[in-house]
């Protein structure tokens, strides 16, 4: 290799020694995987790091069951393809409850149907170690997230009790009843993402691709029906628009946005010229003041 | 509104190309007042790639920096809901954005006193630092503090920004006069590079472009240097260095040493050796998932499959013959102490280097550097943001270097082996070799004493030179599995 180094072999070679340091110091750890683009760039990663070899720990994905059916065939066939293994989680007993993202506000869904089955999930299979594709360029709370993030008993996230990280070296030895979480994508933007896909010619779900979809407009926001179980209000209806997601999730709770972009390179292009970021559809986020950064101390990702 | 829209640039910073060309990441250090977050927010504000939600929040805040119409910049960096209350930041903030030459990352550590710990972990990240200095105050006691913090991490390369040059009448005396100050601090220290630049980040004087108001400085503007500073790991330097982080197997016949190449570089038919435990062999290939390499640099992600397996695990560093760490015992180091938690002689530590984590025989602190003076003085004690220094020996070797030769082998953590906290960041001054003071300890497994008996039948061809070898390991394997320290010298 004579070609200097761009930055994205810099932030993929940094996200493997990442990988390999949690794998080599955790005893045992999980991809949390969330079939979005971040997870699909993560998963890339991870598969690099350890190849030859297979996948040294398994796949984890909390299903709400609210995710778009193109994300679970998506999920599926990844997981097929690769021959991976995924362990799926769903907090059954909040489903009993009736607990959903149009009667509930977005906290109280948030933490019943993400934040609880999470942790026990990893409760339930005594996961030491959880690897995430949160981004620092993602939210202001999460600027100043470490590379290996301490919880302690209960899951809980303490800013002032973070470990000091300095140069590469990082520190994974575990007090009593603490897990942690590991970011490899720590250092790239939502523009380093797109372009890495692009670079790499990974399938994403695609929904990240704009097409014809039935939308509605509520509250400013585009949503887009999967199905026929979000109530519409009065004066409602369904329309075909040409949308794509910049960032999918529970499909009542993720806005699309107006795009003609058909394929990985016009989704570059569209990204790079990005006037807005891209939790802006999110709708958790604007909950309230503050959202993410208490959402993290209780537990959330 | 108004104010705002005037005030934006006229032409979005130009559209990055597909691949940007390497990584600067850049540290903000200074006192409470000095206004970092503000010049952050002005460059960000000027000439990235910030996002319309994000310029729109600034509008919304209705806030302006004090006394101005412009905004409040410093809302683009502040993050945390406890420090907007408090007004202060409090830890690391990461920023990231792009200009048509590069990324900059930009880690915003506080200025307090009481944070700098988190100073320390911030400029191990830098490859340059930027020293705010309010012009009315000039040179302070926290800038000697930041700058000597600097030098222990490693920074090089320093750029002097003497902010609030509106509050002080564009002066150019009084410009020149902090200018000298810290060039005269700056001699105490190991700095390649320092650069001065009066400011204004309120008005963005010298932060994106040029000043009128200050006509007489004729040197760059901050972005125009941070754009010509070398990029991280663009030419490797020093010798080959690979910390092995864990070896990789098929399950047919690939076994591979994976880890990053930090520094120096590999290729393929190049003859390595483990420090450890002395032995050697040829790279036959330098692999990664979908093609293979003919060589490896710093800053790659790597796994080396030997021509002959030798007895190396993860805490290995591969180095080239003639230009090794030292398999050290002892080493001399100067430490930040980074946890509430003080150093305490009864307390049990771990070391931690680039790869491996040995269990610390005797942390003895001898001294603390007085960050007012930058005198040392004897000490025996050592707690938060304390700089001192130490004499630590090690339960067993390591492979190690002196900061000064190779930082990324020559720095260190350490590690409260209970709770696991991460309590100092260190590096070391000088590292002692196990054979010097254990050598009746380390048993040292020779070619002669292999020739002579386990060895003896196989002759000097391939297949028995690799059957030596495999003796060898699988000896010295057996020897330190019963608890002798080894070293295989073949």
């Amino acid at each position: 290799m004579t070609a200097p180094f761009s930055h994205l072999d810099l932030l993929e070679a940094e996200a493997i020694h990442i990988f390999r340091e949690a794998a080599a110091q955790f005893r045992k750890p999980v991809l949390l995987y969330s079939i979005g683009k971040d997870s699909t760039v993560l998963l890339h990663i991870a598969r690099k790091a350890f190849w030859p070899q297979k996948l040294p720990f398994p796949l984890l994905h909390i299903d709400t069951t609210w995710k778009f059916k193109d994300m679970i065939a998506f999920r599926d066939k990844t997981v097929r393809e690769l021959n991976l293994e995924l362990i799926i989680h769903t907090n059954e007993e909040g489903i009993e409850r009736g607990i959903n993202p149009y009667d509930h506000s977005p906290s109280v869904y948030t933490d019943v149907m993400k934040t609880q089955p999470l942790k026990a999930a990893l409760d339930q299979h005594g996961f030491d170690a959880a690897f995430g594709g949160a981004r620092r360029d993602e939210e202001g709370s999460r600027a100043k997230e470490r590379i290996f993030s301490f919880r302690s008993p209960g899951h809980r996230w303490d800013p002032r009790r973070q470990r000091p990280e300095m140069w590469k070296l990082l520190n994974g030895r575990l007090g009593t009843g603490e897990t942690v979480r590991v970011f490899p994508l720590s250092n790239w933007t939502e523009k380093d993402v797109w372009r890495y896909i692009a670079r790499e010619g990974l399938y994403v779900v695609p929904l990240y691709f704009a097409a014809d979809r039935p939308t509605i407009e509520r509250n400013g926001q585009l949503l887009v029906l999967d199905d026929d179980r979000l109530p519409l209000e009065s004066g409602e209806k369904a329309q075909m628009k040409q949308v794509r997601f910049r960032t999918l999730g529970c499909w009542p709770l993720t806005a699309a946005v107006a795009s003609t972009a058909t394929d990985i390179e016009a989704v570059v292009v569209e990204t790079l010229a990005a006037r807005t970021s891209e939790r802006q559809g999110r709708l958790i986020d604007h909950d309230q003041a503050g959202a993410m950064e208490r959402k993290k101390h209780e537990g959330y990702f | 509104m108004t104010a705002l829209t005037a005030i934006r640039p006229a032409e979005p910073a130009p559209a990055p190309s597909q691949e940007l060309n390497g990584i600067l990441q850049l540290l903000t250090c200074g006192s409470v007042d000095d206004g970092k977050s503000t010049l952050i927010g002005r460059l960000l504000w000027d000439a990235s790639d910030l996002y319309d939600d994000q310029r729109a929040m600034l509008e919304r805040s209705g806030r302006n920096a004090g006394g101005t119409d412009n905004p409040d910049f410093s809302l683009l960096v502040d993050g945390l809901v406890a420090e907007r209350e408090q007004g202060i930041t409090i830890d690391i903030a990461w920023r990231y954005f792009d200009t048509a030459k590069r990324r900059f990352v930009i880690i915003d550590s506080p200025g307090h006193e009481q944070y700098t710990r988190n100073m320390a972990s911030g400029a191990s990240h830098a490859d340059v630092a930027i020293m705010l200095v309010d012009a009315r105050h000039g040179v302070k006691r926290q800038t000697r503090r930041h700058a000597a913090i600097l030098d222990l991490v490693g920074v090089k390369r320093v750029i002097l920004v003497v902010n609030k040059m509106d509050l002080a009448d564009w002066s150019q005396e009084r410009f020149r006069a902090i200018e000298t100050d810290f060039r005269e601090l700056a001699l105490r220290f190991g700095f390649r590079e320092v650069v001065a630049i009066p400011v204004c980040s309120v008005g963005g004087d010298n932060v994106a472009r040029g000043s009128e108001r200050m006509p007489w400085y004729n040197g760059p503007n901050l972005l125009d240097h941070l754009e010509r500073i070398p990029a991280r790991d663009t030419t490797p330097t020093g010798s080959f260095r690979l910390p092995v982080q864990t070896v990789l197997r098929d399950g047919v016949d690939f076994r591979g040493l994976a880890g990053t190449v930090t520094s120096g570089c590999v290729c393929i038919g190049d003859r390595i050796t483990d420090a450890l435990s002395g032995q050697s062999a040829h790279v036959l290939r330098i692999a990664t998932m979908g093609r293979d390499l003919e060589s490896a640099v710093q800053g790659q992600a790597v796994a080396l499959q030997l021509d002959t397996d030798i007895d190396v695990a993860r805490g290995a560093v591969l180095a080239v013959p003639g230009s090794l760490p030292t398999v050290a015992t002892h080493i001399s180091a100067r430490l930040v102490w980074l946890w509430d938690t003080p150093f305490d002689e009864r307390a049990s530590y771990l070391l931690r280097t680039a790869t491996d984590l040995v269990p610390i025989s005797k942390l003895q602190i001898k001294s603390r550097l007085d960050l007012e003076t930058l005198a040392t003085q004897p000490a025996q004690t050592c707690e938060l943001n304390e700089i001192a220094i130490a004499d630590i020996a090690l339960g067993r070797p390591v492979a190690i270097d002196a900061f000064g030769d190779n930082a990324a082998t020559g720095s260190f953590l350490i590690v409260d082996a209970v709770t696991g906290a991460t309590l100092a960041g260190g590096v070391v001054s000088s590292a002692t070799a196990a054979g010097d003071t254990s050598a009746a300890s380390t048993f040292r497994l020779t070619r002669e004493i292999l020739e002579k008996g386990l060895c003896r039948d196989l002759n000097d061809n391939k297949a028995d030179r690799d059957e030596f070898q495999r003796r060898a390991s699988e000896a010295a394997l057996l020897l330190r599995a019963a608890g002798v320290p080894v070293k295989l010298e073949t």
